[in-house]
Order: structure tokens, then C-alpha cells, then sequence
């Protein structure tokens, strides 16, 4: 699991480092990656060629300069409503139409952009590499398609074709010369103008598609390019499928789209809410049992050693706000002190008559950790307890209110809700079918030391069920909401998506996510809670704006401090 | 007093000629040197609207400010004009301490016949407006905007300058000219870059005849600038070193401006680098020395990424997949 851990953690590294690069090739601002994707805004962008999206278990970091100098040039450089004219409809031509256009731009870096050169080489020869070597070059199609790919590409930029298959495609090559070779020539005179590249590019498109067709009749299967039709990533299965395989193994939180929760109109349904319940922690267990909890957590959190005064420091350096607190007396300069003028008279030769503004830094704010008791976040809870404690000290410590909140449900499976579900005839779509359980482990007004068996209650095994992310997302922004500091922020501790077992299977996959989702688009927008969101393990990119994957092993290190300040100091992107 | 007004320009120059600018104009300039007129800098370029805006400021007698973000040279550039003009320029730097009495005169104790008399001594403002001298108020919106408005009534073309101290009225110098230059337009330190400047009165803002704006020039201007203030990098093998250079610094001013970084290398910043390239026959070690060594820790490693962008190489800041 640590592992993986590591991986997201790098992942997420990489991603806001190409993003940051992308950025400033470009010259947008919103540009951001979520799951693994380019985005600007919330707008989800194309995939444009295949050879962009290298796979952090797979590539190398170059790869990653590469894919990004890649989109960056993409953007930069081509019209996109030019693009759409002209773009053919038929998945294959598409495919080797988006391509072209993709090696045009690589083709046109700015002058004086040295790596952007030597990466998207490296990027484009990685990628070559890896779809030969993946033996997709043994079927007729794969190497026709890898074929017009490096011989285009060799033309357009003027670069040599890749040594290791230059033989392999030799009679491909000698095949394909005579038909391509005067819109070849054309591609390479005209890429400056996108408008007069477009009809060569489109020549070659068609022609490969003919091609592959008839390729396709002699090897008998014509199954494979019919079922390339609906989503846009099916354009590119033939050349993706390498990729394809391996995205299973992400750590990105997966998510689709619910047809159920947009068949009502996006309005979120609950069965019954008879059996959800909003407990204090410590009336989850028994004090004996808390007292012991205790002692474990004390023990953890010694064996981290990690530097609670520094944080608590920290924090303040990051939450607090200077605010005018009385008046310093007796200064050498500043305001005259009326009360001291007296004094002047007295002994003239005393100077500090002077009175200034005392400045303090206080902060008007609140910090609310809600955290994820699902099943799976049983086997994490050791130390997202220990991170959780030492920050409700540290917080308390840098005059910061803390909550600590948790969710649940009561039951696996439904419970109580499912029962009544089926007695009343199991009508359709009954919307979020379990007993919601929202646990508070502390709340603002409770200090630290009051609070600790209650937080002890975390390392309780048996709370971890089932997770409905909306509606505890939605209980504690309004908790927050409803205190007098000036800052709200809310802290989401998760490891997965939204999951319950008995909604799911009563309604679609996708409808907890879909919801969580909403909500929290819903309160980005109103912004006046700041959520963000802590994986564990996992990237939560596609739900949440601002998020970090948190590689925590089995204690927290200072690196995992330093992640979760940085978070909070990270403006939001959209 | 008289023998000042006859001091005036006797003759014109041709703005091609001497500016380097396509334009037909003539400005006035004066024959003789005086001590207040700065050094002329060989190599300095001007950059073509704003050299045409402080231009119109001489010829015409407007108030000209010259705003743009720092290290564009915009001080520079109106001194290097007069400097061509032979015209006495005098450059205050303005800041939060600059007061009234600074910049208008005071009394002071001087020693007369052994006597000690209080005496008004006139400030910057007067002498200068009785003279044919350019008066450049550096980081114009450094200053108070209480104190600034000393100035209110000078900003009009003809406005008279009223010495309460002395009961005295004094009239422009036909060949007086204000100039200004600023970080900001008035509207305080927005972009976080530029502490303690002042939000300044637009009633004042709107009395500047000319706002001139200096921001970062084409590559090639850039180019051509770095390669004059360094000869060592001025020959033909060394411009593939000197765009990669600017490509560089305009990756870091993209990354500002998408709030990446929170600081840009400015074209001071390119000079200095090339300066030091001179010192240190490295690029990178003289990349670090002059610009990445001011970066904030966190943001060095996409300082890195612009880096390995520009020139193919992986500084130690850079990020590796294995850590």
C-alpha cells in the first residue's frame, strides 16, 4: 500500500510540475491536470494525440517534459475551431488527422527552447519504443499506423526516423512512399499555416484509412473499428490500448456519470433519514475502552516525534492575520502621547513621548477535519489519528478552533433503511438506502485536553462501514457555517469514493459520486467554506479543486506536515 | 535671475539620427554641457513609444510618467533622453519620509557675519522650477499622496508655484519639464511584488499629461540589449546562449503572471546573469547565483523545469522521478 502511496504522492509531483510548465509555455493561467487529465477551468480538454499521456508506473520523467511541452505547443499553436472544420469522422482519420496537427506544432518551438526540442524527441521516441516493444507493431495495422506516424513525423520536423525499427519498416515505408510522398512534401512546406497544412494532413488521414480497411479485410477482422464510436478515448483505443491497460492500476479516484441522478434532474434523494444519527464520540464506546485507545494514541504519537510546537508555529504563520491590539507606550517615536507631554516640561531632555500601534497576529478562524470511517480507511487510521491529534494541539496552540468529525454509516448494507425498502415493495430509484452516521470526535468549543478520549474513539475498529461523501461533506460545512470566525476551512481526510453497497446497487454506480461531486461544486462556488481534501493514497483530483495525496506509510513524517500546510496556503484552482 | 531665461536650447536634432526611432520630429536640445546633465550611455537602447512619449514631454511641455513593472530601465530611459539633449536632468527618489519642507524649503540657522540668522532655504521644487531642468520623480508612488500634492499645481502646464514661507510666487522656467515614474499606476501594491507603494489621488494621477508604459520588450530587443551591456556575449556564437536566456526570462514572466512564481526576472536580472556568466563560464551556476537564489524554496524546482525548457540541462534544483 505504501507503495502506492508513493506513486500518487509522485504522480502528483510530476502532474503540478508539468502543469506549472505547461502554464508558463502557454501563457494561461487555468490549466490544471485532475485524474490524469488536462483541464482548463472545469473544462475537460482532448486527448489530442496518444503519445501525450505517459503513465507515471511506466515513463520515465522526461516522458512527462515531453507530453507537457506537447500540450503546452497544442495549445499555443493551433486553432482550435480551424481544427474542429476539419476534422474527419471516421475514428481512424481522425486518430492520424489529430496526430499530424500534433506534430506540427512540435515542430514549430519557439526558437531559443533548447529542451522543448530534446523533449518532445525523447517523449515521441519513448513512446515509439514502448508500442513497438508492446508488439503491436506485428499486426498489419499497428505497423502501418506506426509507419505513417514515424515517417510523418521525420518529415514534418526534419528529425531522422527512430534507428531500432528503421529495417522493421522498411517495406511499410516503400509502400506508402509513392501515394504520400507530395502531400508529405506539402506538410513540411506548409506547417506554417494550419489552414494550408490541414487538406495535406486530411490526404494522408484518408489515405490510411483506405488502407487500414483493406488491411482489415485481409486479416478478416472487421469487429474492431465498428466499436470505436461513442467515447472520444475510443478514437484513440487502437493506438491507447497500452495505456488503457494500464489505468486500471491507477491511484486515481475513479468516477463516472450517474444516468440516474441526472434523470432527476441532479436532485439528491434519501430513502429515509429515521435511523441517521449524529453522535459525540465518546458515547461510542466505553471510558475503559477510550481510556485504553488513549494510551495507544499517546504511544503513536510519541513514536512519530513529530515537532508539534514548530507546527503549531507554522500555522500561525499561515492562518493568522496582523490586527490592531492597543497602543505601545512610551516609544521614541510614533504619535505624540498626550499624557506624557507633561513630562517633556519636566525633563525636557527625555525623549520617548511616543506612543505606536501594537499589532498582533490573531486568528479568526476555524479548521474542521472530517474523516472518511470507511471500511477501507481502517488499515490508514493509525496514523491519520496521530496527524489529526497532533494538529488539533497545534491549531489550539496557534489560537485556531478545531473540529474533528467523522463519517459512517450505522449499518453494511443498508440496515434498517434497506428493510423498510424492501417491506414497502422495493419501489424504483430510492436514492441513498443506509443509516447515515455522523460522529463528532471534537468539536470547536471543546478544548484539546477535554477532547482527547473522545478522539481516542478513532482507533475504535468497529465504526469503519460504509461512506456517504455528500451528505457529510454537506453536515460539515454547515457546522462550520454556522460558527462567528471569519475563515472556514474544511480538511477532508478520504482514501476512495463515495461507497455504499445497498445505494449503489438500488440506484447506479455513480450516484454517491455524482452527488459528492455537486456539492461540491456547489460550495466552491459560494466559497464560503475552503475544502480541501487529503488522499490518502489516492488522487482526489476529480472530486475535489484543492487536494493532496498524502503518502503516509504507518506514522506520519515531517514531509506529510509539510504537504497538508502547503495545502492550505494553495489557492484554489478551477 | 535673467541670465537663466536666456538659458534655452539653440538648436534641433534629428530624432533618427540620435534616437535610433523612425520618426521625422526635431527636438530642441542644448549646445553645452552642464554639470547636471547626465552621462551619455553609448549602448543604450530605446525603446520606441516611450522614447516618442518623454520626447512629446520635452518638445511640448508635457507631464510625462513613466510607469512599467522594475528592471525596465524607465529612470534610465528619461535620463539617457536628456543625456542626448544635453538638457539638466535631476532625479529625486521619492519615499515615505520625503516630506513638505523637503521638497519646498525651510528655515534654516545659517551663520552670517558671525551671526546666526534663520534663513529660508528654498527646496528641490523651487530651484529646480526657476531653471531649465528635467525634474524626475522617482517611485513617484513611493511618495505620500498627502505630501505629493506639493506638486498639484506644477503638473498644469503654466502653473505658478506659491511660496506661502516667503509670500513669493514663481513661474516656471519656460524649459522646466516634470517627469515621473512609477511601479504602479496609483493603485497600490496589487500583484503583491511592490511593498510600500502608496495608492496615490487620481485627481493628481489624472493631471500627468502622458502616462508612458515600459513593460518587457520583444525577445529580440532584449537580445540586443544584454548583448550591448556584456560585449563578451555580443558575438554571433554566443546568440543561441542569449536566446535561450531570454526564452528563459520570459518563461519565469509567464509563470508570474499564471501565479506560479511569485517573482520574474526582469531585464536588470538578465544583465546581472550575463555579467556573472562572465564571472562563473557557467550558465547554471551563474543562473543560480543571480535569479534562483531569490526564488522561495517551494517554487524552485519549476524554476528547474523553465530551466531544463530553455537549455537541456537538469539543475540540481530539478525534480527527479527516483527521490
Amino acid at each position: 500500500m505504501s507503495e502506492a502511496q508513493q506513486l500518487a504522492r509522485r504522480q502528483q509531483r510530476v502532474e503540478e510540475l508539468c502543469a506549472g510548465a505547461i502554464r508558463a509555455l502557454s501563457g494561461e493561467t487555468d490549466l490544471h491536470f485532475r485524474g490524469r487529465r488536462l483541464h482548463r477551468g472545469r473544462q475537460r480538454l482532448p486527448l489530442f494525440a496518444p503519445h501525450l499521456h505517459p503513465a507515471i508506473e511506466s515513463d520515465d520523467f522526461g516522458s512527462f517534459r515531453g507530453a507537457a511541452d506537447g500540450l503546452a505547443l497544442r495549445l499555443t499553436l493551433s486553432d482550435v475551431t480551424l481544427h474542429a472544420r476539419h476534422c474527419p469522422q471516421d475514428p481512424v482519420q481522425r486518430l492520424v488527422f489529430e496526430l499530424l496537427e500534433q506534430m506540427r506544432v512540435e515542430s514549430l518551438v519557439p526558437e531559443g527552447l533548447h529542451g522543448v526540442v530534446h523533449n518532445l524527441r525523447h517523449r515521441f521516441q519513448q513512446w515509439s519504443l514502448a508500442f513497438h516493444r508492446s508488439r503491436l507493431t506485428d499486426s498489419a495495422r499497428g505497423i502501418l499506423l506506426y509507419t505513417v506516424a514515424q515517417v510523418c513525423r521525420a518529415r514534418v520536423t526534419g528529425e531522422p526516423v527512430l534507428d531500432e525499427t528503421e529495417d522493421l519498416m522498411e517495406a511499410t515505408r516503400a509502400a506508402l512512399a509513392p501515394a504520400l510522398g507530395s502531400d508529405l512534401a506539402g506538410l513540411r512546406r506548409q506547417r506554417h499555416d494550419q489552414a494550408a497544412y490541414a487538406p495535406h494532413a486530411l490526404a494522408i488521414a484518408r489515405l490510411v484509412g483506405e488502407m487500414l480497411r483493406s488491411a482489415d479485410a485481409e486479416e478478416g477482422a472487421s469487429g474492431e473499428a465498428t466499436d470505436a464510436e461513442d467515447s472520444e478515448r475510443a478514437a484513440f483505443s487502437l493506438v491507447m490500448e497500452l495505456d488503457a491497460r494500464v489505468e486500471e492500476g491507477i491511484a486515481a479516484a475513479v468516477s463516472g456519470h450517474s444516468r440516474v441522478f441526472a434523470a432527476a434532474q441532479e436532485q439528491y434523494r434519501v430513502y429515509t433519514r429515521a435511523y441517521d444519527r449524529e453522535v459525540a464520540a465518546t458515547a461510542l464506546a466505553r471510558t475503559e475502552v477510550l481510556h485504553e485507545h488513549r494510551l495507544q494514541l499517546d504511544r503513536l504519537v510519541a513514536a512519530a516525534g513529530l515537532n508539534g510546537m514548530r507546527l503549531a508555529r507554522e500555522l500561525k504563520a499561515i492562518l493568522a492575520r496582523p490586527v490592531h491590539d492597543g497602543w505601545d507606550g512610551a516609544m521614541e517615536e510614533g504619535r505624540i502621547d498626550g499624557r506624557r507631554l507633561a513630562q517633556l516640561i519636566a525633563s525636557p531632555t527625555e525623549r520617548r513621548l511616543f506612543r505606536s500601534e501594537h499589532v498582533a497576529a490573531e486568528a479568526d478562524c476555524v479548521l474542521a477535519f472530517l474523516i472518511d470511517c470507511s471500511g477501507s480507511m481502517k488499515q490508514h487510521i493509525e496514523p491519520v489519528a496521530v496527524l489529526v491529534d497532533l494538529f488539533a494541539r497545534a491549531l489550539e496552540q496557534a489560537g485556531v478552533a478545531s473540529e474533528v468529525l467523522g463519517f459512517s454509516t450505522g449499518a453494511w448494507n443498508g440496515g434498517r433503511a434497506r428493510r423498510d425498502w424492501q417491506r414497502a415493495g422495493q419501489p424504483p430509484l430510492p436514492g441513498r438506502l443506509n443509516e447515515v452516521c455522523h460522529m463528532v470526535f471534537k468539536d470547536a468549543d471543546t478544548r484539546w485536553r477535554r477532547a482527547r478520549l473522545g478522539m481516542a474513539a478513532l482507533l475504535k475498529a468497529d465504526l469503519f462501514r460504509e461512506g456517504i461523501d455528500g451528505e457529510a461533506v454537506e453536515w460539515a460545512v454547515a457546522r462550520l457555517q454556522a460558527r462567528p470566525e471569519a475563515r472556514k476551512l474544511l480538511v477532508v481526510v478520504s482514501d476512495g469514493c463515495p461507497m455504499d453497497g445497498a445505494t449503489n446497487l438500488a440506484n447506479d454506480a455513480y450516484y454517491l459520486d455524482n452527488h459528492l461531486r455537486q456539492v461540491l461544486q456547489r460550495h466552491e462556488r459560494l466559497a464560503q467554506v475552503e475544502i480541501c481534501a487529503l488522499g490518502v493514497g489516492l488522487d482526489l483530483s476529480p472530486f475535489y479543486s484543492r487536494c493532496q495525496a498524502l503518502d503516509l506509510g504507518t506514522a506520519p513524517r515531517p514531509a506529510v506536515l509539510r504537504d497538508i500546510l502547503q495545502l492550505l496556503t494553495r489557492p484554489a484552482r478551477r | 535671475m535673467t541670465e537663466l531665461n536666456a538659458w534655452r536650447p539653440e538648436r534641433l536634432l534629428d530624432v533618427r539620427a540620435v534616437f535610433g526611432i523612425d520618426s521625422d520630429l526635431q527636438v530642441p536640445a542644448f549646445t553645452e554641457r552642464d554639470e547636471h546633465v547626465p552621462e551619455i550611455d553609448e549602448v543604450y537602447r530605446f525603446d520606441r513609444d516611450t522614447t516618442l512619449a518623454i520626447l512629446a514631454g520635452f518638445m511640448r511641455n508635457r507631464r510625462v510618467m513613466v510607469q512599467g513593472l522594475h528592471g525596465t530601465g524607465k529612470s534610465t530611459h528619461v535620463e539617457q533622453v536628456a543625456a542626448r539633449l544635453n538638457w539638466p536632468c535631476v532625479r529625486i527618489n521619492l519615499d515615505g519620509h520625503i516630506s513638505r519642507l523637503d521638497l519646498v524649503g525651510k528655515d534654516a540657522v545659517v551663520l552670517r557675519e558671525g551671526q546666526q540668522v534663520t534663513e529660508f532655504q528654498e527646496g528641490i521644487v523651487p530651484w529646480a522650477l526657476q531653471r531649465p531642468v528635467a525634474l524626475v520623480f522617482d517611485e513617484y508612488d513611493a511618495g505620500r499622496p498627502d505630501v505629493m500634492f506639493v506638486i498639484q499645481r506644477l503638473l498644469e502646464r503654466d502653473g505658478r508655484f506659491t511660496l506661502l514661507d516667503q509670500n513669493r510666487v514663481l513661474a516656471p522656467h519656460p524649459f522646466f519639464r516634470l517627469f515621473a515614474t512609477a511601479n504602479t499606476v496609483g493603485l497600490g501594491n496589487l500583484n503583491g511584488l511592490y511593498h510600500g507603494a502608496q495608492k496615490l489621488n487620481h485627481a493628481q494621477i489624472d493631471r500627468w499629461n502622458i502616462v508612458a508604459t515600459l513593460n518587457y520588450l520583444p525577445a529580440a530587443e532584449e537580445m540586443a540589449i544584454v548583448a550591448a551591456r556584456v560585449p563578451a556575449l555580443a558575438g554571433e556564437g554566443s546568440r543561441a546562449l542569449l536566446r535561450s536566456m531570454v526564452a528563459l526570462a520570459e518563461l519565469t514572466r509567464n509563470g508570474f503572471a499564471t501565479g506560479d512564481l511569485s517573482t520574474l526576472m526582469s531585464p536588470r536580472t538578465v544583465i546581472t546573469w550575463a555579467e556573472n556568466i562572465e564571472i562563473f563560464r557557467d550558465p547554471a551556476v551563474a543562473f543560480r547565483l543571480s535569479f534562483l537564489n531569490k526564488c522561495d524554496e517551494d517554487e524552485r524546482a519549476l524554476v528547474a523545469e523553465y530551466f531544463q525548457r530553455a537549455f537541456d540541462r537538469d539543475i540540481d534544483e530539478a525534480y527527479r522521478l527516483s527521490e
